[in-house]
């Protein structure tokens, strides 16, 4: 279970991402968080794996409060929770095989991390994870070889093989085409449905997130405005999220969105 | 500051629309360049007329070189083998070097700005001595011999290797390194599986055009002592066996250009 | 798992060559370990190393700030205008190399025949065509321009040749439908293509040359390096450590003046 309370989160450069966040999710929900560009949809879920940092209250994971881990206490944290990111993070350079292995690594004993070499059973349970998303005949395929969705596969396909118990999923579909992006969203619902692991998805597209999300988090200027099933969320209260109504909104979103390339 | 001393010239257009132009520079610098032409012929003697007069005097020892002097090539070879020697290993142990090096010189993998800014300096430094002032200052330290000539290879090998490469790594996707992160791997592991295997092609392929440069160096080093053919060339020509230099010069263009064959072969592979 | 196992299996196998490549690079390394010892290396060898830190550390003010025909600044100088004199040269010269090269202008074996040429000119070390200007003009930075001018020659036709080759001809067409002569087509279709790209390899060489002169010295054809190996033989370290820093900072200063004008030319 992931439990934020009243969590704060303030950039080095003075801009307040998120304030007073309260919420807790449970173990193999499908949430997706949806709000304007830089509304900290993006700094709420890297808090949950300490890619960032907050700087007030607490989260916690299974009950560890994440913020006081250290070094390698933090290493063994974001083991147990995958990432998914927009412009799916492979090295484009090698094998599709060998961006599933990486999952493996941090393990490995000294000589093999400088060799390279995987022992045979890691190399099955990477095929293994392969066949789940269903890119198993692309193995030996150089990365930059495959199309965007077969990539965000790939990146699916090196999450699933560290068996994490929660996937985070930075815009997984945002640089794909609505053919492409159904059948990853497809996947990310089967792995939560079939292995019972938590996906929390930041997301763009409102109608894939309410087809496909068990519950819908809004994020405005950093703060939750709305957080309940799917099946409730009505226009009024995307209108809400997205800032429709008072004239001066749009200002506020340009502002947003400038903050959003401050912070990043 | 130029554009303040020659206003732009205004161009009205029969619309009624002014258009404004800069003047050009050009005069400016032609005339810099004349000048410094003009200066440069007094301070190296540039002489046109002495070099239509004695040219031949080239071609004659060029003339004198050829035939090259067969017989001579036996004693040729523990010098040529030296001369490679001396690049393989100055240039292997240079790239290998380079790696740290560069790693250290990376905004983007080190945070500490101090030592960023330390090793690049260090390394612009190296890259600025020629090699043949670090080979000869090194025949002071180590004694004359090959071992000052692979010293001198290694230090212009890392800070050219390096330089090339910390731009490289500068310059890669950070994204991997990100999702590296968030697998639970230290900035080091991260570093080795996310950014090596984007940087190794390049690497490995400026290491090769290197050591290739490197040879065509080491040839010379010998001129001051640091072993190889150089020290050859140096004693035939104060014999005046210009027959020799020649054999020499046929065996360094041909060994030089296998080598360049091989290398490039191996680098289009790489890339 | 039968389909997980046929796949593993089908894994392209490269270790032998993986093999085959690491044991040759492994045996060169050995093979070249011979180069190493450190039998001639005694106890004056540190004592010079440290002499030497000390003399870079001390430097012959003197030397360094005078302005006499013998002081850093006039021969730093002069290097300068040796390398600057010899990347003329070289590029006077090189230019209608580097038509004779280009694939696309020229028939294929006279393409070839230049690049040979070429290849030979590239080998020949520049000390060795040191020694040959000498005799042409004596010893003196005469000498020292037009060694650095031939040593250039290689590099700056190869690049030339780069340039040549990726001319952009739809323009050439474009104007031969406007009915331009040859002439025209040369004056305002290839040359404002070409005069920036060159300029910017030629600065590029002028900054290596930079190095070039100032080794020149050691066979007699002027500059900065006579000087300094005469200082370094008669252990005279403080002098060493002067003519070095006025060197580095000069190399540098230069570099960094080429990076400047290289970027304007490149974005106009």
């Amino acid at each position: 279970m992931i439990a934020f309370i009243n969590v704060d989160k303030t950039y080095a450069n003075g801009t307040a991402a998120l304030s007073q966040i309260n919420l807790k999710i449970g173990k193999g929900e499908f949430v997706a968080v949806i709000g304007l560009s830089g509304a900290g949809k993006s700094t709420l879920i890297r808090c949950i794996n300490r890619m960032h940092d907050i700087t007030g209250g607490q989260l916690n994971v299974d009950g560890i409060d994440v913020s006081k881990l250290r070094g390698k206490q933090v290493r063994r944290l974001r083991r147990r929770i995958g990432m998914i990111f927009q412009s799916f993070n492979l090295v484009t350079r090698t094998s599709v095989i060998n961006n599933v292995l990486v999952s493996f690594a941090p393990d490995l004993p000294m000589w093999r991390k400088l060799t390279g070499i995987y022992t045979r059973d890691q190399k099955l349970k990477a095929l293994e994870a392969l066949e789940k998303v269903g890119i198993l005949d692309k193995a030996f395929v150089r990365v930059d070889q495959l199309s965007g969705g077969q990539q965000q596969r790939v990146a699916l396909a090196r999450t699933l093989a560290q068996s994490p118990d929660i996937i985070l999923a930075d815009e997984p579909i945002a640089s794909l085409d609505p053919v492409t992006s159904k059948m990853v969203m497809d996947d990310f619902k089967r792995i939560n449905q079939d292995m019972n692991i938590t996906v929390i998805m930041n997301i763009h597209h409102v109608e894939v997130a309410l087809d496909y999300a068990d519950r819908i988090i809004g994020v405005r200027k950093g703060a939750v405005v709305f957080d309940g099933p799917s099946g409730k969320v009505t226009q009024e209260i995307l209108d809400y999220i997205y800032g429709g109504g008072g004239p001066n909104d749009e200002a506020a979103a340009s502002l947003e969105e400038e903050r959003s390339t401050h912070v990043r | 500051m130029y554009d303040k001393i020659f206003p732009p010239k205004r161009i009205v257009l029969p619309s009624g629309k002014t258009v404004l132009q800069r003047r050009t520079r050009v005069p400016l610098i032609v005339l810099l360049l004349a000048a410094a032409v003009a200066w440069s012929v007094q301070l190296t003697e540039f002489n046109l007329h002495m070099l239509v007069t004695r040219i031949g005097e080239f071609f004659k020892f060029i003339g004198d070189m050829t035939p090259p002097r067969w017989d001579y090539l036996p004693h040729l070879w523990r010098a040529l083998a030296a001369t490679l020697q001396m690049s393989l290993l100055g240039s292997m142990l240079g790239s290998l070097l380079a790696l740290p090096m560069a790693v250290a010189a990376s905004t983007n993998i080190i945070r500490n700005r101090a030592l960023v800014s330390l090793a690049k300096i260090v390394l612009s430094l190296l890259r600025t001595l020629p090699t043949l002032v670090t080979a000869l200052i090194a025949t002071f330290v180590f004694g004359l011999g090959p071992m000052a000539g692979v010293v001198a290879i290694m230090l212009f090998t890392v800070s050219y290797v390096g330089k090339l490469l910390y731009e490289q790594i500068e310059n890669i996707d950070m994204g991997p390194f990100e999702a590296m992160e968030s697998i639970g791997m230290t900035r080091l592991e991260a570093f080795r599986y996310a950014v090596i295997p984007q940087v190794l092609p390049s690497y490995l392929s400026t290491s090769l055009f290197c050591f290739e440069g490197n040879v065509r160096y080491a040839s010379i080093l010998g001129y001051v002592g640091a072993g190889g053919v150089g020290l050859l060339i140096n004693e035939n020509i104060g014999w005046r066996d210009y027959g020799g230099v020649g054999m020499i010069i046929t065996a360094l263009i041909v060994t030089v250009y296998v080598i360049e064959t091989v290398s490039e072969h191996f680098r289009k592979k790489l890339i | 798992m039968t389909t997980l196992e046929k796949q593993l299996l089908a894994a392209p196998n490269n270790r032998r060559y993986r093999v085959t490549v690491t044991a040759i690079v492994l045996l060169l390394l050995a093979w070249s370990l011979a180069a190493v010892s450190f039998k001639d290396m005694n106890e004056s060898g540190w004592n010079i190393a440290v002499r030497i830190l000390s003399g870079i550390t001390h430097p012959d003010l003197d030397l360094l700030l005078n302005v006499s025909e013998q002081s850093v600044p006039y021969l730093l100088l002069q290097t300068v205008a040796i390398a600057f004199m010899g990347t003329i040269v070289g590029a006077v010269v090189s230019v209608p190399l580097a038509f004779l090269a280009a694939s696309n202008i020229v028939p294929k074996p006279a393409a070839w025949l230049t690049r040979l040429l070429l290849i030979a000119i590239r080998t020949i070390p520049a000390l060795v065509y040191g020694l040959m200007f000498i005799r042409v003009s004596g010893p003196g930075p005469f000498a020292g321009v037009l060694t650095v001018g031939i040593t250039s020659i290689g590099m700056l036709t190869k690049l030339y040749v780069d340039a040549i080759e990726e001319l952009d001809v739809r323009v050439l067409e474009s104007m031969t439908s406007i009915g331009c002569t040859t002439f025209e087509k040369v004056r305002f279709g290839i040359i404002p293509q070409l005069l920036s790209l060159f300029l910017s390899v030629t600065i590029y060489r002028f900054d290596m040359n930079m190095r070039e002169a100032s080794i020149l010295g050691l066979v007699g054809a002027g500059g900065i390096g006579a000087p300094l190996i005469f200082a370094m033989n008669s252990y005279k370290w403080n002098q060493v450590g002067s003519i070095l820093i006025g060197l580095v900072i000069l190399i540098l200063l230069i570099e960094w003046i080429s990076n400047k004008l290289r970027a304007r030319l490149v974005q106009g």
